[in-house]
């Protein structure tokens, strides 16, 4: 069991060098496809482990799987799998350059790895390495615009991450004046060391500060439309499905850490401004998008802002929704993008205004877009649903009433204004049907693989429902951050 | 190491490390600041050889000599061949604010450094703690040339003092971060600087110049 | 201790009316050696006064009293700042004691003095280098209270001839960085107070670019003497103290003959190894654009800023 510890990452770095090597060139179209499947594999293999009672550990200890760490695994590979299987062009389309499977490859294990670590500054370096790795891919057309998001999308995170940095620091001389230096959670839980209250009240704020800004937390937000919008689809996909939920994996950790010695006041505070002025933030600007990608983007900002109004109120329901949703809202914004990249390769752009019945011209095309964003604007059967309930009403029981009322208003505000994009896109008429497009026969074609996004979309819907040892990783994974408290 | 002396260093270098701070927001002329981010290495690493003599922790030296070599020969090195590249006179012609009102915002911020290491003061009484403001300003000074410079090399070199705070009150207040998190976050400095440096070279091939505010197509 | 301070101040009033124009002449001098000209000799400002003074006073046609009295206000307050600051001794009266905040202020009367006399005559040139001047003064008083105070923080108090004895007592301080960096600061501060390069040019006869010399153009006999002696004695004034800060040796903490004549020697020596430094200096410097002026003044303003929390640190630790 403790090799599926080390498997992820080894077999990401293996890849990154592998394709780089020309010889390799065939099979440089799945690299990020393989590489999201062994994490898969590895995460589900960990949740059995974890849910028998293990704790594999690997490197020393440096590596160290809880059941947080074996779900947040699981969705990384899971959200990956979708993206990179979902995001393969067909091939007679243009070939990759031979930096972006490694790139993808580099990316996907720098994730895994931040979600193994035991420790917060390996956490920290592999945060830090997604950034490096998506640096090129976010400007990997290398037009002005791209070159433009790839720009703030670079300084604004890392400007962020060394914030975080600072935290970090601050926390490690807080363990240091303790008694016990130490950056490990395992350690820092089983001896509890004494640290200093206004010492960790800076370090927790300056860390969870640092880390909102890659979660594209308001107000640190504004490189998040840029990049998303910018990136290949894919990359998109990735980086909006698991990334932020990543950089929310941190905060959750960090909270986690300073909880017990500094109480859940000022985090609670951050965390609710942050997560209101998010949804405010995607309220005020879905309606006024005029491309697909970007609207998308947006709406990444709103279920982070919903995941940190979650973290605010802590408790086992809120944090086990929260996981639930990072998984829901992972598979289906992974799907969306890619779709969204579908569309641009088959209309020629994903302007809101220019693209106009869609799923009467191209429901190969259209309805997977439809059914993602049916899931993502929260509706039932689809477990997004499910999870928002679920925060809301975890959000009351733990004493944020008028907040959670605040948010559902946003929230609300935001559905109708991506369900007005998503109707103009699908349903809406061009303004002269005649000319020769009534001829036209309707393109049934997928243009790339279905059977990724049928098994995402799919688990999506399903997973509300599921009971078992599905809910059980869940509870556990909440139990870890301490919310049996 | 006498306790006066450790005294005395660790405050030469802290002054050093602030001086060069100073005059990097002071100076226009982009290839001076280079010089003047090594002078700060250089600074930065003998304040961890003199916390590292004192301690007598090899662990220290060793990160000393790494620091040296990133922050005073690779890092420098680096911006001063992709200045070379860039032009012979590199000025940032134009800040968001004249240099007389940076100038005076660091004094400002110099006192807002001060009073937000107050909580860092319970670590202890030694002169090493009592420094620990100069790190903050650092970084503060750091995020004033981020915030009001044009030029993309500014805002690297911004970004640079910036890292060099954290780093001062990581090594002041810690003895620094264990050695994993230190080479791991190095390689991330030096692989961002590499990063920022292409993106530059790439923008100022599309756009003609590296002045940031051209780049204004994406917006709401 | 009151009539020594009287006859310590007596005395360093007598010395530097005697010094100062001594002191501009020998910077004349050796800009114009270094710069390959013969010279007018270090005797010529002693013959330009004698010249002067014996020249009628012409009053310049719609000027008031001020300019009458501006004259008379700068060279009673030059005389007041050479009276006060340690340059030969550190003895000071009781109930006036030599506080930086006192001296400082009686500097800004002089400066304000000068200016209201350029206004006075309502000519063009005037009211520029008037505005010119204080601009500058604006920007150089807080840095000249800044940087001496930084130097009063390991002292305890402000008065300047305790800085001195202090520095006197301990002279590893004088080395320290604090020290150091608050005295670079007030070079600069120093340099821009006395309208030196490269702030000013005091040998300029371009009238746009003038600042001090355009406050005196409608000035002649009596007053232009009080003037341009008022302004040496400035000089002579700031350069003692900064030297003294620089090097405290031979100061004369109590009264007596022997140590008096040792402090004159001293003295003599200091601004003369000071003004000759930057007289050599002035030589390789530019005028600096008058819209560079403040960034100038902002730096050194930010430099003695830092010494001072750089010396708060000092006496934390």
């Amino acid at each position: 069991m403790d090799l599926f510890a080390v498997l992820p990452i080894a077999f990401c770095l293996m890849l990154a060098v592998g394709t780089s090597a020309p010889p390799l060139g065939g099979l440089r179209r799945y690299a990020g496809v393989v590489a999201s499947a062994v994490i898969l594999v590895s995460g589900l293999a960990l949740v059995v482990a974890v849910l028998d009672g293990q704790t594999p550990t690997a490197v020393g200890g440096q590596l160290r799987v809880d059941a947080l760490s074996a779900f947040m695994l699981t969705v990384v590979g899971s959200v990956g799998l979708t993206a990179t299987w979902g995001g393969l062009e067909p091939r007679t389309g243009p070939r990759a350059t031979a930096s972006y499977p490694a790139l993808v490859a580099l990316f996907l294990g720098a994730m895994s790895l931040a979600v193994l670590a035991d420790n917060i500054g390996v956490l920290w370096v592999a945060i830090e390495a997604t950034t490096i790795a998506t640096a090129f891919l976010v400007g990997y057309h290398r037009s002005r615009r791209s070159l433009e998001a790839a720009w703030k999308y670079v300084v604004l995170a890392s400007v962020g991450v060394a914030i975080a940095l600072l935290g970090i620091v601050l926390l490690y001389a807080a363990t240091r004046s303790g008694g016990s230096p130490t950056l490990s959670w395992s350690q820092l839980d089983a001896n509890r060391p004494p640290l200093d209250p206004s010492l960790v009240r800076v370090a927790a704020a300056l860390a969870i500060l640092g880390f909102a800004t890659k979660a594209g937390l308001a107000p640190m937000h504004s490189w998040l439309p840029d990049a998303h919008s910018q990136a290949p689809a894919p990359v998109s996909g990735l980086m909006s499905g698991v990334l932020l939920s990543v950089a929310f994996y941190a905060i959750l950790r960090v909270q986690a850490i300073a909880g017990p010695v500094i109480g859940p006041g000022l985090m609670r505070g951050m965390l609710v401004t942050a997560g209101l002025l998010s949804l405010a933030v995607a309220a005020a600007l879905t309606i006024r998008q005029r491309d697909l990608k970007r609207m998308l983007a947006y709406s990444s900002i709103e279920h982070m802002g919903l995941l940190a109004l979650a973290a605010a109120a802590g408790g086992v329901l809120a944090l086990s929704a929260a996981l639930l949703h990072v998984l829901g809202h992972g598979l289906a914004k992974s799907s969306t993008f890619v779709v969204s990249g579908r569309i641009l390769a088959t209309e020629g752009t994903t302007s809101t205004t220019q693209i106009r019945g869609l799923l009467t011209r191209r429901p190969g095309v259209a309805a997977p877009f439809l059914v993602g964003m049916v899931a993502l604007l929260g509706l039932p059967p689809f477990s997004l649903f499910f999870s928002e309930v679920a925060i809301v009403i975890a959000g009351v029981e733990r004493g944020l009433t008028w907040v959670m009322a605040v948010a559902v208003v946003l929230m609300l505000v935001i559905f109708a204004g991506l369900a007005r994009h998503t109707f103009a896109v699908m349903f809406g008429q061009r303004t002269a049907p005649g000319r020769g497009e009534a001829a036209e026969p309707a393109d049934r074609g997928a243009h790339g693989p279905w059977i990724p996004l049928a098994v995402a979309l799919g688990v999506t819907a399903l997973i509300g429902f599921a009971a078992g040892p599905f809910s059980t990783i869940l509870t556990d994974a909440a139990a870890v951050l301490g919310a049996n408290q | 190491m006498s306790d006066s002396l450790y005294a005395q260093l660790v405050g030469l270098s802290g002054g050093v490390l602030l001086l060069s701070a100073v005059l990097i927001v002071w100076r226009r002329s982009i290839s001076a600041e280079v010089r003047l981010l090594a002078v700060q290495g250089g600074a930065l690493a003998g304040l961890v050889t003199v916390l590292g003599v004192n301690e007598g922790s090899t662990e220290l030296l060793v990160v000393a000599g790494l620091v040296l070599t990133l922050k005073v020969v690779v890092l420098p090195g680096l911006l001063f061949r992709a200045v070379a590249r860039h032009g012979a006179s590199l000025r940032e012609e134009t800040p968001l604010i004249n240099t007389t009102t940076s100038l005076i915002a660091l004094s400002l911020l110099t006192m807002l450094a001060f009073l937000v290491s107050r909580p860092l003061l319970v670590l202890g009484d030694d002169p090493a703690i009592a420094a620990v403001p100069i790190g903050i300003a650092l970084v503060l000074y750091g995020f004033l040339v981020l915030a009001t410079r044009r030029h993309a090399f500014s805002q690297l070199i911004g970004f640079l003092v910036l890292d060099n705070g954290i780093g001062t009150v990581a090594f002041l207040t810690a003895g620094g971060i264990p050695l994993v998190v230190e080479l791991g976050a190095s390689l991330d400095l030096l692989l961002v600087v590499l990063i920022l440096q292409v993106l530059t070279a790439r923008i100022r091939s599309e756009f003609g110049d590296a002045d940031l505010d051209d780049l204004t197509e994406l917006r709401d | 201790m009151n009539a020594e301070a009287a006859v310590l101040a007596l005395a360093q009033v007598v010395a530097m009316v005697a010094l100062s124009p001594l002191l501009v002449g020998m910077m004349r001098q050796v800009r114009a050696r270094l710069e390959g000209r013969a010279g007018a000799g270090a005797l010529q400002p002693w013959r330009d006064l004698r010249k002067l003074l014996a020249k009628e006073t012409l009053q310049a046609a719609g000027t008031s009293w001020v300019s009458v009295a501006g004259p008379t206000v700068l060279i009673v307050s030059s005389l007041l700042v050479c009276a006060m600051t340690p340059l030969l001794g550190t003895v000071t009266f009781t109930s006036v004691p030599d506080d930086l905040f006192v001296v400082v202020s009686v500097l800004l009367i002089g400066t304000v003095a000068v200016a209201l006399v350029g206004l006075d005559a309502g000519t063009a040139f005037g009211g520029m280098g008037s505005s010119r001047h204080m601009t500058i003064a604006a920007l150089v008083e807080p840095t000249v209270l800044v940087s001496v105070y930084a130097l009063s923080i390991p002292v305890g108090s402000s008065v300047l001839s305790q800085i001195v004895e202090a520095r006197l007592d301990d002279p590893a301080s004088v080395a320290s960085p604090v020290s150091l960096l608050a005295l670079l600061a007030l070079a600069v501060a120093v340099v821009a107070e006395t309208g030196r390069l490269p702030v000013d040019n005091p040998s300029t006869h371009l009238e746009l670019t003038m600042v001090h010399e355009a406050m005196v153009l409608e000035s002649s006999g009596r007053d232009l003497a009080w003037l341009e002696l008022g302004s040496w004695l400035r000089l002579g004034a700031l350069l003692g103290l900064l030297s003294t800060l620089l090097m405290p040796w031979g100061i004369a903490t109590e009264l007596s003959a022997g140590g008096l004549l040792l402090a004159s020697g001293a003295l003599v020596a200091k601004i003369a190894i000071t003004g000759a430094l930057l007289a050599g200096v002035e030589v390789f410097l530019a005028k600096l654009r008058l819209f560079r002026i403040p960034e100038l003044l902002a730096g050194s303003f930010v430099l003695a800023f830092l010494a001072v929390t750089a010396s708060y640190l000092v006496v934390q630790a």
